[in-house]
This record gives C-alpha cells, sequence and structure tokens, in this order.
C-alpha cells in the first residue's frame, strides 16, 4: 500500500512541475535556514572540542555586586575569590582557573599579529580535551616555577613559523619570549572560555594573587566526577556564596555568581540580568523565532497543497465512492506530503553544507568550522518531519470531507 | 466596479483566507526588517562628528599596584609619545574610546531638568584635535581652566536640547550629585562615538586634570599619527614604552579597525536577515503565482460566459488585477492595524518616522508584489476565447 502511494505521489509531482518547483524551494530553503542556525547554535553550545564533555563541566564566569540603591558592578572573578572560595570546594572533581583572554601584538618581519593570549593552570588542560598536533600542555612543574612556556594554535604556527618547526622554538608576545611546548587545533572564538591563539601558564601573572576583592579577570572551570554530581556542585557552590555574602562588610551587598553550563551562563548574562538562570526563556524565544520563521514557507505550503489537490478532486471521489474511508485518504495524503518534504529535505541538506562551507570559508567567525554533525541531521530531520505534517494535514482534512458526488462532479467552493 | 470587488472576494473569503493571512504575515516581515534597515541607515546618514583616519589607541595594562608608581610611568610614556615625529596629537582618554565596546554614563540635571542620561567622556586637552572635533559654540578645555571655580564641561547637541531645549547652554551649570557642578564651556555638533549605525545620543566631555589626580591610572591613550605611518613606527614605539612601563600589557589598534569592527556587527545580523527576508517573499512571490495561476484557470467557464456577453479582454484582465489588489488590501489592512502600533507607542524609543517609512515601503511592496504576480495569470484568462472556455465546459 505504502508503496503504491509512493508511485501516485512521484507521479502527481512529475505533473504539476511549476508546483512541485515552488514547495520543494520553499522546504529545502526554509530546512537551509534552520539548518544552519541549528549548525550555529551546536558549535558555540554543544559538546565540540575543547569542551567534549558539557555534561560534567561548570563555569563560573561572573562575579556580580550588587549595593544598596540598585549600584551593581559584575565582572570575571579575582584569583583570590578563587583561590579562597572556590577552590575548597568538596564535590568536583577538578577545579581550574584561568584568565579572560587578553588581545597582545607581536610583531614578525615588519607585519602586526594580533593574539589573544590566555593564562591558564595546569588542571585546565586536564578538564579540557584539546586536539594536539605536536607537543604536549606545560606541566604542573612549569606552572609551579612560572617557566614561559606556551602552548600555541594551529593559526599562530602557520602565522609565526610558517613551515618551519614550531616546537622547542621561541614565540615573542608582548615583547616576552616563550618556548613553544604544543601546538593545539583552533579554538572557535565562539567558545569563550577555551579560546585563545597562546596559552601560558597562570603564574606568569603571579601578582594577581593576593590582590583582594571579588572581581578580576579570571573564570574558573570545574569537572564534576560524573554527570550527577552537577547539581550537587550546585548547591555548594550556592552555600558558599551565602557565607560569603554575610561575612561581607557592608551587610546590604548581594552577590550573584553562579556555576553555570555554558548554555546556561550565556542564557544568564543575556537574558537574567546576570541572577536568574534565563535557559527557559532562550529556548522560548529560539522556539519562537523558528515557529515564526517556519509559518510563512507552511501557509505557502497549504496554500499550494489546497490547489494541488483540488485538482485531484476526481480521483478522491471515485475512491470514496469505491468505499475508502475518510481516514485512509487523510492518510494517504499525509504519507504523499512528507514524502515530498523529505524530498525538500534532502535538498536542504545539500544546500546547507554548501552554506556551511562559505561561512567557515569567509572567516566570518573566527575559526569556526561548521559542520553537518548527527545531531543537526536529526534536528533537520525533525523539523522536516513536523513540517510535512503540518502543511499536510489541513488540505488533507479540508479534501477528505469532500462528499463523493461532488468530488466526482469537479470540486467544490 | 471596485465596490463589487471587494463583494466578489468577501463573499469567497473563506477559500481566500489562507492567501489573506500569508500577505498579511508577508507585510509584518517586511515591516520589521525594512525598519530595521531604515533605522541603521538614517543613524549612517548623520556624521560621526569627528575624524577617525591616522588614529591610533594604545591600551595599557599595569603590572603592579602602586598607584604613585604607575602615575609616574604614565607622565612619562605621555612624554615620550608625544616627542615621537611621527606623531601629532596624543591625549589621554577614559576606557569608553571611539567604537570601543565599553560605555561609561552619568545622570545630569539643568536647573528644572532632571535625571537626563549621557555618555561621558573624560579626556585630556589634546583630545579636540586628535579626533579633530568642531565646536559650534563656545571653546574646548585648556589650561585656563586650572583655576576656574567649576569643572568645565563640553557637551554635544542632543544633549544641549534635552537640557536647555532652545535656550543658549553656554555657561550654565549642571549638576551631577549635590557636590559637583559642571560649567559648560562648549558645544559640539554631533558626537556619535558608539558606532556609524548608533544613534545619536546625548554626550559630554568632561576633563582629565592630570596633575590634580596623581592616584589615577587612565588605561586609553589616543594618539593622532601623520598620514602614512606604519606598522615599523608601531613596533618601536611599543617597543621604547615597553621599557618605561616595566611588565605593561600594551596594545596597539586603529580607529579604523575598531570601526570596521563595530559595522560588522551591524552589518552581518543585517544582511543575514536581509537574505531571509528575500527568501521569505520570494517564496511566497512563488507560490502566491502558482496559486493564482491555478485558481484563475478554474474559473475558465466563468471567463467564456462573460466574454460571451460582450466583456472585452481588457475589462477581464483589470477584474482579476483588481481582485488581487483588493485580496491584499484586506491582508494589508490587517497588517497595518497591527503595525501602527509600533509608531504610536513609540516601541523600542525609535522615532516615529522610521516605523512610517518602513510601514508605507513594505505597503507599497506588497501591492507591487501581489500585482507582479497577478499580471501572468491576468494574462492567459484574458486572452481565453469565449467559444473555447464555454466548449471546455
Amino acid at each position: 500500500m505504502l508503496k503504491n502511494y509512493l508511485k501516485v505521489a512521484w507521479k502527481v509531482l512529475l505533473r504539476r512541475k511549476f508546483f512541485t518547483f515552488i514547495s520543494l524551494f520553499g522546504i529545502s530553503f526554509t530546512l537551509m535556514v534552520l539548518v544552519v542556525a541549528t549548525s550555529l547554535f551546536d558549535h558555540a553550545f554543544g559538546p565540540q572540542m575543547p569542551e567534549r564533555e558539557t555534561d560534567r563541566i561548570l563555569f563560573v564566569n561572573m562575579m556580580r555586586e550588587q549595593g544598596k540603591e540598585g549600584y551593581t558592578s559584575s565582572g570575571p572573578i579575582s584569583y583570590y575569590f578563587y583561590d579562597r572560595n572556590i577552590r575548597p570546594l568538596k564535590t568536583p572533581e577538578m577545579i581550574s582557573v584561568n584568565s579572560m583572554f587578553f588581545q597582545v601584538n607581536s610583531y614578525i618581519n615588519n607585519r602586526k599579529l594580533a593574539l589573544d593570549i590566555k593564562y591558564t593552570d595546569r588542571a585546565f588542560w586536564d578538564i579540557l580535551d584539546f586536539h594536539f598536533l605536536e607537543g604536549n600542555a606545560f606541566t604542573q612543574q612549569d606552572v609551579k616555577n612560572a617557566n614561559r612556556v606556551a602552548v600555541i594554535n594551529e593559526h599562530t604556527r602557520q602565522q609565526y613559523f610558517g613551515d618551519a618547526p614550531a616546537l622547542g622554538q621561541d614565540i615573542v608576545v608582548d615583547q616576552v619570549k616563550y618556548k613553544v611546548v604544543g601546538v593545539v587545533e583552533n579554538v572557535p572564538v565562539l567558545r569563550v572560555q577555551s579560546y585563545a591563539d597562546v596559552w601560558v601558564p597562570v603564574t606568569l601573572k603571579s601578582q594577581d594573587f593576593n590582590k583582594p576583592g571579588l572581581r578580576g579577570t579570571y573564570f574558573a572551570t570545574i569537572k564534576a566526577r560524573q554527570p550527577g554530581d552537577i547539581p550537587k556542585i550546585k548547591a555548594e557552590y550556592a552555600a558558599m556564596m551565602q557565607v560569603l555574602e554575610r561575612q561581607q562588610p557592608n551587610k546590604e551587598t548581594r552577590l550573584f555568581s553562579f556555576p553555570d553550563t555554558f548554555l546556561e551562563s550565556f542564557a544568564r548574562t543575556l537574558l537574567g540580568k546576570g541572577q536568574e538562570p534565563g535557559l527557559g526563556i532562550l529556548y522560548t524565544i529560539l522556539a519562537g523565532l523558528a515557529f515564526l520563521f517556519m509559518l510563512l514557507p507552511t501557509i505557502n505550503l497549504v496554500n499550494i497543497n489546497i490547489s494541488r489537490i483540488m485538482e485531484r478532486s476526481s480521483e478522491i471521489g471515485v475512491r470514496k465512492a469505491f468505499g475508502a474511508t475518510s481516514k485512509t485518504i487523510i492518510g494517504q495524503f499525509i504519507i504523499e506530503n512528507i514524502f515530498l518534504t523529505l524530498l525538500g529535505g534532502l535538498l536542504g541538506f545539500v544546500l546547507s553544507s554548501a552554506v556551511l562551507w562559505l561561512i567557515n570559508d569567509s572567516g566570518i567567525i573566527v575559526y569556526a568550522a561548521l559542520g553537518l554533525n548527527l545531531r543537526v541531521f536529526a534536528t533537520g530531520l525533525l523539523l522536516c518531519l513536523v513540517f510535512g505534517l503540518i502543511s499536510g494535514v489541513y488540505p488533507a482534512y479540508k479534501m477528505s470531507r469532500l462528499h463523493a458526488v461532488e468530488a466526482l462532479k469537479g470540486g467544490s467552493k | 466596479m471596485i465596490r463589487h470587488l471587494f463583494k466578489l472576494i468577501w463573499n469567497r473569503k473563506k477559500s481566500n483566507f489562507l492567501l489573506i493571512t500569508e500577505i498579511f504575515f508577508c507585510f509584518l516581515v517586511l515591516f520589521g526588517v525594512l525598519s530595521l534597515v531604515f533605522y541603521n541607515v538614517r543613524n549612517y546618514t548623520k556624521p560621526l562628528g569627528f575624524e577617525h583616519e591616522n588614529v591610533w589607541l594604545l591600551t595599557m595594562q599595569t603590572a603592579t599596584d602602586s598607584a604613585a608608581l604607575n602615575h609616574q610611568n604614565q607622565e612619562q610614556v605621555l612624554q615620550r609619545v608625544r616627542s615621537f615625529p611621527e606623531v601629532e596629537y596624543a591625549a589621554l582618554t577614559s576606557s569608553n574610546a571611539p567604537f570601543s565596546f565599553s560605555q561609561m554614563n552619568n545622570v545630569f540635571s539643568a536647573g528644572s531638568v532632571k535625571g537626563i542620561q549621557a555618555d561621558v567622556y573624560e579626556v585630556q586637552d589634546d583630545f579636540k584635535d586628535v579626533l579633530q572635533l568642531q565646536l559650534s559654540q563656545g571653546r574646548w578645555f585648556g589650561v585656563q581652566d586650572n583655576a576656574s571655580n567649576h569643572e568645565p564641561i563640553v557637551i554635544n547637541r542632543a544633549m544641549q536640547q534635552k537640557l536647555f531645549g532652545q535656550e543658549d547652554a553656554l555657561g550654565k551649570l549642571i549638576q551631577v550629585n549635590d557636590t559637583t557642578n559642571f560649567q559648560v564651556v562648549g558645544v559640539t555638533d554631533y558626537f556619535r562615538a558608539g558606532s556609524e549605525y548608533a544613534a545619536e545620543e546625548p554626550a559630554c566631555f568632561t576633563r582629565i586634570n592630570f596633575e590634580k589626580n596623581p592616584t589615577y591610572f587612565w588605561n586609553e591613550l589616543l594618539i593622532r599619527v601623520k598620514p602614512g605611518t606604519g606598522i615599523d613606527f608601531e613596533e618601536k614605539m611599543v617597543k621604547e614604552l615597553a621599557g618605561i612601563g616595566k611588565g605593561w600589557t600594551l596594545e596597539v589598534s586603529t580607529l579604523e579597525k575598531m570601526r570596521q569592527n563595530k559595522a560588522k556587527l551591524t552589518m552581518i545580523p543585517m544582511i543575514a536577515l536581509g537574505l531571509v527576508c528575500g527568501f521569505l517573499i520570494l517564496n511566497v512571490a512563488l507560490g502566491l503565482f502558482g496559486v493564482l495561476w491555478y485558481n484563475i484557470s478554474r474559473r475558465n467557464s466563468e471567463i467564456g460566459l462573460r466574454r460571451a456577453l460582450g466583456a472585452a479582454s481588457g475589462q477581464i484582465y483589470r477584474q482579476f488585477i483588481g481582485e488581487v489588489l483588493v485580496l491584499a488590501t484586506f491582508g494589508l489592512l490587517l497588517g497595518v492595524v497591527f503595525a501602527v502600533q509600533f509608531p504610536l507607542l513609540h516601541v523600542f524609543q525609535v522615532e516615529p518616522e522610521v516605523y512610517v517609512t518602513a510601514l508605507l515601503c513594505a505597503v507599497v511592496l506588497i501591492y507591487l508584489l501581489t500585482t507582479a504576480c497577478a499580471l501572468y495569470p491576468s494574462r492567459q484568462a484574458a486572452i481565453i476565447q469565449p467559444a473555447t472556455a464555454l466548449h471546455e465546459e
């Protein structure tokens, strides 16, 4: 039966080529835009190098101090705060402190190379999963002794050393000479907490270590023993913050700082004013946007489907006269429509891979490597089916209510 | 004729419902995107109020906590920078240099006008020459202000209008809090430092008095270099300055590059939105075309009959175009009722003109679009021979 339906569907597609073209164009382009958006989202927030185990990693990026009269200030945390308050936490398996990235200049042969430098400890390399192309991360000993060693990314190696070997060579960044001990694959800039061009030991900034105060230039990265520990870590962190708040000299001061997953921290900064989680709002907004964006093509498709089905009213009449129920007819049209959307979906995937390639190639997003992975593909397919169902149900329902006699006469208004 | 057409469409409102909805949403999308485009274009065409070519921004981060030492080093850095033959002017500024990502605001009051929020730029006297600001009234501040009772302040026209309206601002006092008063010494025409696409907001400049404030460290130094000065001078300068400020992190960027970065932030979403919108509209146009074609071709018998009764083919042509325009009008009426709320309620604090222009443009575009889609099917209908049409029946 299904085979028969598909055969009919194929014949119908070939009959009105213009309508088929419009439908496929609409479906494939809509899907293309959605797949590109999904891919961007996955690239920014999904489990990818170097944050592969997203369900076990939490980030602390912000500390927000709110005094009375609504005065607030917020920014990355201080080393002091990390050392005294985050490091003693019991639940996490590993905790790393790393600075935000700073842009610095490096000059080679009358050329300027603007590099982003980040100061990290050893745990940073254990928690995150960088792809080393050459060499290794600096060791605990390097960090302890504040050795001038650096891990650089592929792009920097290419710019600085060209085709010559980089390992063991010196690189001068911001008038300071570092020895290269490792080369890693480029980290996209959307991964703010790990991104840099050059990573060097945090102990080189040891003058920061004793500056009191809660805000500074550091992030903390926390790894849980297992995904189930995440709520426990959050609870322990919240309890620690409460104690800290009570110790503040000014009783009115309120403090906000949370260990968040990457997506949570983004949502919190953007939508939750640094206090509320905001994840729910973010999802609602994204879903709303996707829905609005799909609305026009869907209405368009419904319109075309109605015209297309109207043409076939005599066929429906005959089938009804021979005893087909409304249900079978609805079923047939929906299957036909899903077939059509899947066809459009296939085209959409081809188009989106072309667009993603274009985006990667143009360098709009630094070190982007957008791609179609399984997660993106599955989302696309799901959207496709939803699309097919929505745009197929109404026309099919409308048609199935035709009376056999009227349908045989050639449709109704 | 028109009343007749309205009646025709109204009677078939159920079968035309989807087409009307489609036009309605299409209008909303166009209205939204056009509003955004017009808003940015409107801002872009206003002057920035300063010259950013050949201006570099040097960002300094200190290594030690000793304020006295840092201040002393900064003084030396400033002297050294000004002594380079390649440098024309240099001025320290607060962290919100033009095209940077940071902002500084404060609330000001003057007379009965209270609580005006304005961007505040703390700058040195040379700032005017570095950015080549043009003053429309009064003067820029300078050494003669060392002895004045009130701190001097230069404001832009937007701020003058908000605080003083039509009155002359020169010499007036502006209050920040109970103890601090500024005295207006000059007014600039425009100053939009955020980005070329930023709206014109109130802004003011306050004076950095380097000698009076020996503990503060200003991170940003704006430098106007002679045209044609390149990267070799930059390297030389950074090396020498690194020798003065031991362990400082120095970063040089050009305002031109920062401007491009800022512009990208506006342009890329706008281009992406434009492409998406273009695709949606094209999709709708194709769909409309297909559906109209199909619908009109189904009315062969009706057309045949009208022709047989003596209607000219031009009349048929006009009737179908008219029907489609009426259809579009229904969709647009719905859309306009929705869209006029934006200028009426001042949504997003955007000037009503932007919304009204976008609204009118969207209406015109939708009419053009629907007419274009109806042209071919209507022509097909008009050239039908009455005999063939009636024969088919």
